[in-house]
């Protein structure tokens, strides 16, 4: 194709290609319906995407597979956005858990409907109301309960335990699923002929514990390799020796260890080139507003046409 | 003649025989190859061979084949019936590369340019002819690109047989005429009967001669360009008066095999910098490493979403 194609931003569209949990719309109460919902994202702090069932018994995580250069045939019409979103079960206690950390802080037993409570995000209490939220409190923070009124406060060492357990699960779900977990597997399409049942324990785990990561802070998911009792991997560009400068001097460069010059008799030292005088005109030019010569090589893109 | 079998399915490519003449078999042969409907943007291209022995060649001339090109569409068509009668000692076989096939070969990943498929299609159908156990000694071919290239290429897949390539070889060697009258006359045929796969209700078949430079051909593509199909498969999408049409008028759509460059490509396909890699120690941008989304999700292309 002889012209260059700039390619527009996607515009928004206003239909999807979802898959979704059957749960989603599968309830005993139709008088509300699933929606989707702005909350913090436990690992990143920000504003995710997740969705809540129907009476917001059940929370569900969104992610976009996200490939360039596709697109959808839906029905008669064509979507140009060519993304599949996936609407998957999550246990919201990974989202309770930031809130509970916060106020932990504090170190007071709180009732939890004033914990989870985020001005950027008010949607973020409709999370108590899911089913399994009040029920496995438990399992990160200690209980207390007075006069029919329960409070919590946060724990580490629960939190641990819960996260492991997590882990643990995990791993037995990839070794189910085969997924290949070792270092420096990097296509999951590429067959191999040995089997790569060999990985060993620690690729798992860590493997797990980086899945598990995606769902809660740093500093949690620290604590959670030091609970496993997984050496952190030290980062290559810490073993990467120091990038050398090369010394910039205006003495010609010499080698370090050449002894026979100084024998030579006519030895000296030659004073820098001085420029010719066409140099010297060239130099003194006035160069304001004119284009470096590279800007000259740069590709020119047809905008394209609607 | 009979295209029903390329009528079953116009978006693929078709082979038509003749029977074998029994002298074929016995006798030395001479043999000529002839396209037609190399240039048009619309239809097939049909490739011809013809064949009979070497002592025929005369009966040949006493036909009056000649250049299709110099024939009417009355002409063509009664030669043809002369030739399909001579049918105990002339033989013929035509390849119909469908417009589908054209532009599916030339836009493809790994570009089969027109002179190769013309190239193949002519070996493969002296391989038909060779495999029908005609006993061929001469072939005679209207080239296609550089004469001596061809020759040499067609000369080595084929030892022991006589290659000649010409331009013009159509109006030189009666038995090339005879298989531009084959060629002409199959693809005539085609592209007035031409059943559209799609569905477009009536359709106004005055498009004129097909070649690009018709008006008549240019304001039929106008009026059948639809904005994200673009044309029927009547039409070859690979020539650049389709391409153009399609690139102003109609929906642009990306390939991933398109060639696109600059920064803003490379930032796109997350290439990095050239630049960062001497940079000072890390370089590290703000950006933690341990921030990354995991490999499972990156591997599978997932990611969060943050609105809609």
């Amino acid at each position: 194709m002889a012209t260059k194609k700039r390619r527009t931003p996607n515009i928004q569209s206003d239909s999807w290609v979802v898959i979704a949990a059957g749960s989603v719309i599968d309830s005993q109460m139709h008088d509300s319906n699933p929606a989707f919902v702005r909350l913090r994202n436990p690992s990143t702090d920000e504003a995710s995407l997740y969705m809540l069932g129907s009476c917001d018994e059940q929370l569900y995580e969104v992610k976009a597979f996200d490939e360039d250069f596709h697109s959808w045939f839906v029905g008669q019409t064509v979507q140009r956005d060519g993304r599949l979103l996936f609407v998957t079960p999550m246990d919201p206690l990974y989202l309770i858990l930031p809130y509970l950390i916060k106020s932990g802080k504090e170190g007071k037993f709180q009732p939890v409907d004033q914990v989870v409570m985020d001005e950027e995000f008010p949607a973020c209490c409709r999370l108590l109301r899911c089913t399994r939220s009040l029920a496995s409190l438990h399992h990160i923070a200690e209980e207390k309960e007075v006069g029919g009124l329960k409070f919590h406060r946060y724990s580490e060492e629960k939190t641990m335990n819960w996260l492991q357990k997590k882990v643990e699960r995990t791993v037995v779900a990839l070794k189910k699923r085969n997924i290949s977990v070792g270092e420096g597997v990097k296509s999951t399409t590429y067959v191999r002929v040995k089997s790569e049942s060999d990985y060993c324990e620690e690729d798992y785990l860590r493997y797990a514990h980086g899945l598990i990561s995606e769902y809660i802070s740093e500093d949690l998911s620290k604590a959670l390799l030091r609970h496993l009792q997984l050496p952190e991997l030290t980062s290559p560009k810490e073993t990467e020796p120091p990038s050398k400068k090369r010394k910039l001097s205006d003495k010609p460069v010499e080698a370090g260890e050449d002894y026979t010059k100084f024998n030579s008799a006519d030895f000296a030292r030659k004073p820098p080139k001085k420029m010719t005088a066409a140099q010297k005109t060239l130099a003194k030019v006035d160069k304001t507003g004119m284009k470096p010569m590279s800007s000259f090589f740069s590709p020119k893109v047809k905008v394209e046409k609607k | 003649m009979d295209i029903s079998p390329y009528e079953t399915d116009n978006s693929v490519s078709c082979r038509l025989t003749s029977q074998i003449p029994d002298v074929c078999r016995k006798e030395d042969c001479c043999l000529g190859i002839d396209e037609a409907g190399r240039g048009p943007v619309l239809g097939p291209m049909v490739y011809g061979i013809c064949f009979c022995p070497v002592s025929k060649k005369e009966a040949l001339k006493d036909l009056k084949v000649a250049d299709s090109k110099t024939l009417t569409e009355a002409e063509r068509e009664n030669l043809f019936q002369k030739l399909d009668e001579a049918k105990s000692y002339v033989g013929w076989a035509l390849q119909i590369l469908s417009p589908n096939t054209i532009s599916t070969s030339m836009l493809q990943r790994t570009k089969y340019n027109l002179n190769a498929l013309s190239h193949d299609t002519a070996i493969g159908l002296v391989q038909y002819a060779l495999d029908s156990g005609v006993q061929l000694k001469e072939v005679y071919v209207d080239t296609v690109g550089p004469a001596e290239k061809y020759e040499e290429k067609l000369s080595q897949l084929f030892p022991g047989i006589d290659v000649t390539v010409r331009s013009k070889a159509d109006s030189l060697f009666p038995i090339v005429s005879a298989a531009s009258i084959c060629a002409k006359v199959a693809r005539d045929h085609v592209v007035k009967s031409w059943k559209f796969a799609e569905n477009l209700g009536e359709v106004d078949t005055d498009y004129g001669s097909g070649y690009p430079n018709d008006p008549k051909t240019k304001a039929w593509l106008l009026k059948y360009l639809d904005p994200m199909f673009g044309y029927p498969q009547f039409v070859r999408f690979s020539w650049s008066t389709a391409q153009t049409l399609m690139d102003s008028k109609a929906v642009t759509v990306h390939w991933d095999d398109e060639e696109e460059d600059g920064e803003k490509a490379a930032q796109r396909q997350n290439n990095r910098s050239m630049l960062s890699y001497f940079g000072a120690s890390g370089g590290d941008n703000g950006q933690n490493p341990t921030q990354q989304t995991h490999r499972f999700f990156t591997e599978r292309r997932l990611r969060s979403l943050n609105t809609l």
